[in-house]
């Protein structure tokens, strides 16, 4: 996935740029991008895309007139797509972005631009407490057979979502909900875009949550967060919107073994990431 | 030797991602890999755990610095974990900090037989630590010029120092503590006292065995090689050389921020082992490779990287050497045995927590000198 992206003007100053994804190893990174920029300034790619690996990174380039181009992505990904992306975004910046760069106007709408293009990965991670329907959730969305076992999820599972969404990848992150694996919680919302915070719909399991709720606030703040209201066919069920009220999170109701739900529910996601993306704001220049 | 060794990754958005493995054939499972990173999780430091996951012996290895690495190691039946736990560390080290590095240049059946490893922290790697972490720096500072100090009072004045709540004191002076420059105590069951028990100097030396060495193995090179280092410590005037015994009061002293340089150097694992292997001589990369057992290309970019901090340089014909050899001593800090005498006369503090002082320096220093 593109990990983050960085417009530099004629004396290697930053125009634009963005990250998705925080990375260990970011001052490294951005030591290597300053220095990259400064030598890419004196040479001609001639309209060329190239590459580079740098540690667990791939770092691509290109320049056009005094601008210069920098996306960094991960090794594992197809080469072919990322710089077909970075043609995209070089070709878009110098049509509608350029002339505004070079006479310090501000960029409104690359930022969009720029999601459209650039994001290829989602991550939405589930969580809830043991037993309220996660794993059922993830086989609901991924259209699966419900399996007849209730087989408890050992640390996280993560599945990739059939359908795309403006032409990134939904990665499902099911998080064990035994309290056994809590410790694992926080580190495994890591740059989550969207968490959905599964209950079970009985009070207890919902003021539980809120613990959750907190979890998410404190961990991945820039995250949308959406409340399901599950195994709404009991008849001890709080409704959505008294589980809603409780959590204080948008709340939507749901039946994971029901395959009706299906297409609301990606409905949400679909929305929540969307939403999500409108909020996200460019990191300054 | 282990059956089997394979590198993971845990990667934000993908997941456990097996970066490395072999042989190739061997098959991993998500369960497995979740098991084993949740071993490691409910331990904070580096560490070591042996697991039996769905019949397998699993050694796997994590180090604190590189979080969401593991390297793990499939043991045989036959193999005593108790025995290979310091080499499976060693080669655990190696392989996290190669990867990291650069991982085309990890392979790891060479690892495996040729036992390659990467030495835990030693003392002087300790101390770099402190001038990396700058509130230690300044803690350090400070209880250089107590001497002895209470826990309590410390808290408070790194915090108007660095004008921030959040400051933990516990985690500024863990490096102090791990490297054995400070010891806290809590003396008469009241008060956590922090006792300055060594000092630390950290410098360019002369790299004198290596000179002396390079005059009996390459005398050609032998006379390069001294006119570079004294080009270092006395070039000839107006420049005015390295020479760390001038006292400066300055903070922006290019002393000072030397130390933080020698401290960075010391601190990178694979760069203090190439730097480590020409403190005794000059060497060309292969021959620092088969030394170190570091790939070539590992030590070639090592040694570009303590060039640029002026540390080693090419002296011709592939060899490398050191021109200054950066050194972190410990010294025991006679100057607090004063401090001492004049806070227990000014009742600053009790004749116990003087005493306690008194002794924690006799424990650490007789024998030493």
């Amino acid at each position: 996935m593109i990990r983050s992206l960085y417009i530099l003007g004629q004396q290697s100053n930053v125009i634009y740029s963005k990250e998705y994804a925080k990375s260990d190893s970011r001052d490294s990174l951005i030591e290597f991008l300053v220095n990259l920029a400064h030598f890419l300034s004196s040479v001609n790619l001639e309209g060329k895309i190239e590459y580079m690996s740098f540690s667990t990174a791939r770092v691509f380039y290109a320049s056009r007139q005094s601008f210069i181009f920098i996306f960094t992505a991960d090794k594992a990904d197809d080469t072919a797509q990322i710089e077909e992306r970075m043609a995209q975004l070089v070709e878009a910046f110098m049509k509608d972005f350029a002339a505004l760069a070079e006479a310090n106007l501000p960029l409104e709408g690359l930022d969009a631009k720029v999601d459209e293009i650039a994001v290829t990965m989602v991550k939405v991670a589930i969580l809830g407490y043991a037993g309220v329907g996660k794993t059922t959730t993830l086989h609901l969305l991924r259209g699966e057979t419900l399996p007849l076992v209730h087989d408890p999820t050992i640390g996280v599972s993560i599945k990739k979502l059939p359908d795309e969404v403006q032409n990134a990848n939904i990665v499902l992150w099911d998080l064990a909900g035994q309290s056994r694996f809590s410790i694992l919680w926080a580190k495994m919302i890591a740059n989550a875009q969207v968490v959905i915070i599964v209950t079970d719909s009985t009070l207890e399991n919902v003021l539980r949550s809120k613990k959750l709720v907190s979890l998410v606030t404190e961990e991945v703040p820039e995250a949308k967060m959406i409340g399901i209201a599950n195994k709404q066919d009991l008849p001890t069920a709080l409704t959505p919107e008294r589980v809603g009220q409780i959590l204080g999170i948008p709340t939507y109701e749901l039946v994971a073994i029901d395959i009706s739900y299906r297409d609301r529910l990606i409905q949400i996601i679909r929305k929540a990431i969307l939403e999500g993306k409108a909020e996200t704001k460019p990191i300054p220049a | 030797m282990p059956q089997a060794v394979f590198v993971v990754h845990l990667d934000d958005y993908q997941g456990f991602i097996v970066e490395k493995r072999y042989p190739f054939s061997f098959s991993l499972n998500e369960k497995l890999l979740n098991l084993i990173f949740y071993e490691h999780e409910k331990e904070e430091k580096e560490s070591l755990r042996y697991s039996e996951i769905d019949n397998s012996r699993i050694v796997s290895f994590v180090d604190r610095s590189h979080p969401r690495w593991m390297a793990c190691f499939v043991l045989s039946a036959q193999e005593d974990y108790e025995e290979l736990k310091a080499e499976i560390s060693g080669m655990g080290r190696l392989i996290l900090e190669l990867m990291i590095e650069d991982p085309k240049t990890v392979h790891l059946e060479e690892i495996l037989k040729n036992h390659s490893v990467l030495e835990e922290a030693n003392e002087e790697q300790r101390y770099a630590q402190v001038f990396l972490t700058p509130s230690s720096a300044l803690v350090l500072e400070k209880i250089e010029s107590e001497g002895i100090e209470k826990a309590a009072k410390l808290a408070i004045w790194l915090r108007t120092q660095v004008q921030s709540d959040s400051v933990d004191l516990r985690e500024a002076i863990f490096p102090l503590m791990n490297s054995g420059l400070v010891k806290v105590e809590v003396v008469g069951n009241v008060t956590e006292t922090v006792f300055l028990v060594k000092d630390v100097f950290a410098y360019r030396a002369p790299p004198v065995d290596a000179i002396t060495r390079a005059g009996e193995s390459m005398p050609k090179l032998a006379g390069q090689y001294q006119e570079r280092v004294a080009e270092f410590f006395t070039p000839p005037p107006p420049s005015r050389g390295y020479n760390p015994t001038i006292p400066s009061n300055d903070p922006n002293s290019p002393l000072v921020e030397d130390r933080e340089k020698i401290a960075r150097v010391v601190s990178r694992k694979i760069e203090y082992k190439v730097l480590d292997s020409l403190r005794d001589e000059p060497l060309t990369v292969k021959q620092i490779s088969e030394k170190t057992l570091l790939p070539g290309e590992i030590v070639q970019n090592a040694l570009l990287s303590l060039e640029s901090d002026r540390v080693a340089a090419q002296l011709g014909a592939g060899v490398w050497a050191l021109i200054a050899n950066p050194v972190m001593e410990s010294f025991m800090p006679e100057f607090v045995l004063a401090m001492i005498a004049e806070k227990l006369s000014a009742k600053e503090i009790t004749r116990e927590i003087a005493k306690r002082h008194l002794e924690i320096l006799a424990e650490t220093w007789s024998g030493e000198q």
